[in-house]
């Protein structure tokens, strides 16, 4: 045990380490006490915000991503894998405030951007937990913030889908909270990734293992959108406004695999454990995709249609994890950064056509000559979303079941053959989908109206996203270089 | 120069479609002519390329430059290449492709809806087919076999027919499954294969021909030869070669895979239909040429009873499909699995008579079906129905168009003097001659694969005589006056399609003094490798 003098000097030097959220922290209180002064200034709290995120966004890069070092005496961990993900998370942020330039709603303006900023700092802190309180505590963090958000567009329908998420969110923690309990019990540790944890796990099997880890996994799936415990997702995704749900659907769900990766490597005790999570996880990957998918076919409105498009990506996602090989994990990283350009290139388009009165599946008819550039780019993007070349969709997709072949090899176990197999047949079952916006954009004859042009920058920040799509395809050193830098340790 | 002659052949039509991209839409000739003028340029350079090919096994007009290297830490690299290059295989279907490009932009000018999107979608469809055609790297290819698809599920999808939005669906689920297939034997082999030529460091490489090679296979990988691993009843290289074989049969297509090509047909605008059934299915049967069966011999020999047999259920079915058909275009494209079916004959005897006689059957079915839907499509622009049963007697009313009709009908027959005569009679004496040299398929199977010649004279013969004999008639009041004689545009791009299915009927050895080396070396090659690894195993 350490002095208190020790301990007290551990927790003033870690400080030093935590800049990053610090920034975010001072960010967000600068918008909360700007906004009692004028709610009213948009343009001034957007601005704060975005650079917030851009000042931690710039201290995440200028610090390497080749930290790893314990902070506050074991409670928080910084490592280059959470640092990537947190930089990630901060590109979400800042890409949110620019698709929030122009705020329909005028109203609660300073607490739409502190509730965004705080998302940040709970998938921050997420990131960093390697203790199940700090987990908890910054999950709940997330979720109390998005609760919030996702009712933003201040309707009876925002209400509803904000209250189911507050509904389903409340017990998914509930759930979690009582399997961190239960790890708890068996273990005598809040620390998942300390050598007490394992030893006592492999000492001391115990079906308990199975259920608390099942349960303490659920908070994660549950902020991932993935099956079983996505039933959220749609509801949300329709009511909020779109760079809301852009949001959600890329940071939350970053910060919360990223967790995820590291709780199942732990519980999976070096392979040493009675219970293969590899087989778990590859499961819920299964599931995920296929339900994402399949429900996706008969959607008739946009973004409900992206919300189960996002419940499969987070299948896609989980198949990196469920190699479980460094390369794996790698892998992971890059289909990461892709989805989130992926993802926000498709909702700055939907915004774009969402001033234009563009907001069914069926209005999108005839709008492809009239919107060519926007058509075009929303094309684009959904079909990198699908994962067909020449985008890097394809890309990600390549890479990441090149692992799960990997994997496949090297352990013979089937079910990876099948998720292989499966998620790779669902990409034929999402084309039918993803096609759909471009089928009634361009091949369904429709007459549109003669509407003001409005949006530009819209358009143009949906081109750079594009153009990185592409660009990342043909040249994935880019992208790849810097993840390779980052060593995954547990 | 000469070393980028194939790049210039690829991206001729990209550079064009750019430049399209940026001229306001109101300039409908201007598109025209840069497709004009993109297709003659490309003729050049494939005729200066002809100029110094030399008929050998070796690879010509390389280019090969580093694409994509990923450091991948303990997995070793990763190792894309931008790799092209021609030989006795690809030769001739790059020739195809300008060609039928050519008479396919020609035949465009009767699109006057969006021009623009069409002639810019059409180029980069052109730089696709070619560069699919080239390319000897398996990730290379494979993004340019992707890079088809859209562009023509917008051809057929905006500019077909009524129900064009259910068939160009259809078709590229179809095509995209397909695909998905041949993605699953891509990453595996990628992760099996490494570049001999590196030793320090594991290089995972997508080069086709260093997956030819057995000795290239890292030790224990999924597809290492020596690897013997069952999944279910069948090896690893077993399933490969079958996920291969399956993906590339939706593109030919073969029975029973192939129900989208004729929804694809009908509905499409004519010089669409040239394109997919002179080109696009013609990279199904050279993808089966360029990697199923070079890369997996030993279970392609062991699937050529299969195969063979596939291939005779099309011819069968296909032709007794199109007997029945009430639709012009459809009875085509029915006719087009028939005659696709022969491709698989062929390569399922592993016999160089056989397999020249595939390679030439697709090179001849590209020049005739080209002009069979050119056929159709001058019947459908004039009065929009391309039912059989509602015309007769045409013979008297356009004598030209018939005596076209003619020559298209019969080369399509496979009659003697035809391109498609000299194909299948090759296909037949492989099929034949496989049983008693190597013993991979039956004579029956030939035996039972000619009444799909006597099938398919008797649908064209019937067709003759409804459409156009007895006494000229067509349904619909105001229809009759709608049947002008054939237009200079329509003499143009027929004619040179008559032409080069008489030539290559009569003169076969302008092209099988050119493809002859390599049909030596592939056949022996896949018998040799075949055997060998069988025999390991």
């Amino acid at each position: 045990m350490q002095s208190l003098n020790e301990q007290l000097t551990g927790i003033t030097e870690s400080f030093a380490f935590v800049i990053p959220e610090l920034v975010l922290t001072a960010g967000l209180i600068v918008v909360l006490v700007a906004g009692l002064f004028n709610n009213n200034k948009n343009k001034l709290f957007n601005a704060i915000a975005f650079l917030t995120a851009a000042g931690s966004f710039i201290l995440l890069v200028a610090g390497g991503l080749q930290t790893n070092i314990m902070l506050f005496n074991g409670v928080l961990q910084r490592d280059g894998f959470g640092e990537f993900l947190m930089l990630l998370v901060d590109l979400s942020v800042g890409l949110t405030c620019l698709m929030s330039i122009r705020n329909p709603e005028g109203r609660h303006l300073s607490e739409y951007y502190v509730l965004i900023l705080s998302v940040a700092l709970g998938c921050h802190l997420l990131l960093m937990s390697t203790n199940f309180i700090i987990a908890f505590l910054s999950l709940e963090l997330i979720s109390i913030s998005s609760y919030v958000l996702a009712g933003y567009s201040f309707n009876k329908s925002g209400s509803e889908g904000s209250l189911k998420y507050f509904l389903f969110g409340s017990t998914a923690s509930a759930i979690m909270l009582y399997g961190f309990t239960i790890l708890y019990g068996l273990t005598g540790t809040i620390d998942f990734t300390s050598s007490l944890f394992f030893d006592r796990l492999i000492d001391d099997p115990s079906p308990l293992l199975l259920i608390g880890g099942l349960m303490g996994l659920a908070g994660f799936l549950f902020k991932m959108g993935a099956a079983p415990m996505h039933p959220w997702a749609p509801d949300v995704y329709e009511a909020a406004p779109v760079p809301v749900i852009a949001f959600l659907s890329v940071a939350p769900k970053l910060a919360a695999i990223g967790v995820l990766t590291k709780l199942l490597l732990a519980l999976h005790l070096f392979g040493q454990g009675e219970y293969d999570w590899q087989m778990i996880i590859a499961a819920v990957a299964i599931l995920t995709i296929t339900i994402g998918n399949f429900s996706a076919l008969w959607q008739k409105n946009p973004k409900r249609m992206m919300a189960y498009s996002s419940i499969a990506q987070s299948g896609f996602l989980l198949v990196g994890v469920a190699a479980f090989l460094p390369q794996g994990i790698h892998f992971m990283l890059f289909y990461a950064a892709i989805y989130l350009l992926m993802n926000f290139a498709v909702f700055v388009y939907l915004s774009y056509f969402e001033m234009h009165g563009v907001y069914s599946m069926p209005s999108f008819a005839g709008r492809g000559k009239r919107f060519i550039w926007a058509s075009v780019g929303l094309t684009v993007g959904l079909v990198a979303l699908t994962g067909l070349p020449p985008t890097s969709g394809f890309t990600a997709k390549l890479f990441i079941f090149s692992s799960l072949w990997e994997s496949y090899q090297e352990t013979h176990k089937s079910l990876l053959l099948w998720l292989l197999i499966f998620g790779l047949l669902n990409t034929v079952v999402s084309l039918f989908y993803y096609l759909r916006i471009p089928y009634f954009a361009f091949i369904k004859a429709g007459e549109s109206p003669e509407v003001e042009k409005k949006g530009g920058f819209e358009n143009f920040l949906g081109l750079i996203l594009v153009v990185l799509i592409v660009v990342i395809f043909f040249i994935p050193g880019l992208l790849m270089s810097l993840i390779n830098r980052i060593n995954f340790v547990l | 120069m000469q070393q980028y002659l194939l790049s210039l052949l690829i991206f001729t039509p990209l550079i064009a479609a750019l430049i399209a991209l940026f001229i306001p839409s109101s300039f409908e000739k201007f598109f025209r002519m840069i497709a004009l003028v993109c297709s003659l340029v490309q003729i050049l350079v494939l005729v200066r390329l002809l100029i110094s090919y030399e008929p050998s096994l070796s690879l010509q007009f390389v280019e090969q430059k580093p694409w994509i290297s990923l450091d991948l830490g303990s997995w070793g690299i990763l190792k894309a290449q931008y790799f092209v290059a021609i030989d006795g295989l690809n030769i001739i279907f790059v020739c195809l492709a300008v060609f039928i490009m050519f008479i396919a932009g020609i035949s465009s000018w009767i699109i006057n809806k969006n021009v623009k999107g069409y002639f810019v979608l059409l180029l980069i469809l052109n730089a696709a087919i070619v560069g699919t055609f080239t390319a000897l790297d398996f990730l290379l290819f494979y993004l340019f076999f992707e890079f088809m698809l859209l562009p023509m599920f917008f051809l057929i999808g905006m500019w077909g027919g009524p129900r064009s939005e259910y068939a160009s669906i259809k078709f590229f689920l179809y095509t995209l499954l397909g695909s998905i297939l041949i993605l699953i034997v891509l990453i595996g082999l990628y992760l099996s294969v490494q570049d001999p030529d590196q030793s320090a460091r594991v290089v995972h490489t997508f080069n086709l021909l260093q997956m030819t090679a057995p000795e290239n296979f890292i030790r224990d990988s999924i597809f290492d030869p020596a690897n013997p691993w069952m999944i279910g009843s069948l090896n690893a290289r077993e399933w490969g070669f079958l996920l291969l074989f399956f993906g590339f049969a939706i593109k030919l297509p073969m029975v029973p895979l192939h129900t989208w090509l004729p929804d694809a047909h009908v509905e499409a605008p004519t010089p669409v239909s040239v394109v997919l059934a002179a080109l696009l299915l013609k990279i199904g049967g050279y993808g089966l040429m360029r990697i199923a069966f070079p890369v997996f011999p030993e279970a392609a020999l062991g699937f050529s009873w299969l195969i063979g047999l596939l291939g005779v259920i099309s011819i069968l079915y296909g032709a007794l499909n199109a007997m029945a058909s009430k639709d012009l275009k459809r009875l085509i494209a029915y006719s087009s699995v028939s005659h696709m079916g022969f491709v698989l004959l062929g390569l399922a005897s592993m016999t160089t008579e056989g397999v020249t006689g595939s390679i030439y059957q697709m090179f001849s079915h590209g020049i005739i079906s080209a002009l069979l839907f050119l056929i159709a499509g001058v019947l459908s622009d004039r009065t929009h129905d391309r039912t059989i049963d509602h015309y007769s007697g045409l013979a008297t009313k356009m004598p030209a168009y018939f005596s076209i009709v003619l020559i298209g009908f019969f080369a399509s027959m496979g009659l003697p003097g035809f391109s498609g005569f000299i194909a299948e009679i090759m296909v037949f004496l492989g099929a034949f001659k496989s049983n008693s040299v190597n013993g991979l398929i039956h004579e029956s199977l030939a035996v039972i694969s000619t009444l799909g010649l006597i099938l398919g004279a008797g649908y064209y013969l019937w067709t003759i005589q409804r459409m156009f004999f007895g006494k000229f008639h067509v349904k619909g009041e105001d229809k009759m006056e709608l049947l002008t004689p054939l237009s200079a545009r329509e003499y143009m791009v027929m004619v040179p399609l008559c032409v080069a299915a008489f030539l290559f009927g009569i003169f076969p050895q302008l092209i099988l003094d050119w493809i002859n080396p390599y049909t030596e070396h592939f056949v022996n090659t896949i018998l040799d490798t075949g055997k060998r690894l069988t025999l390991n195993l």
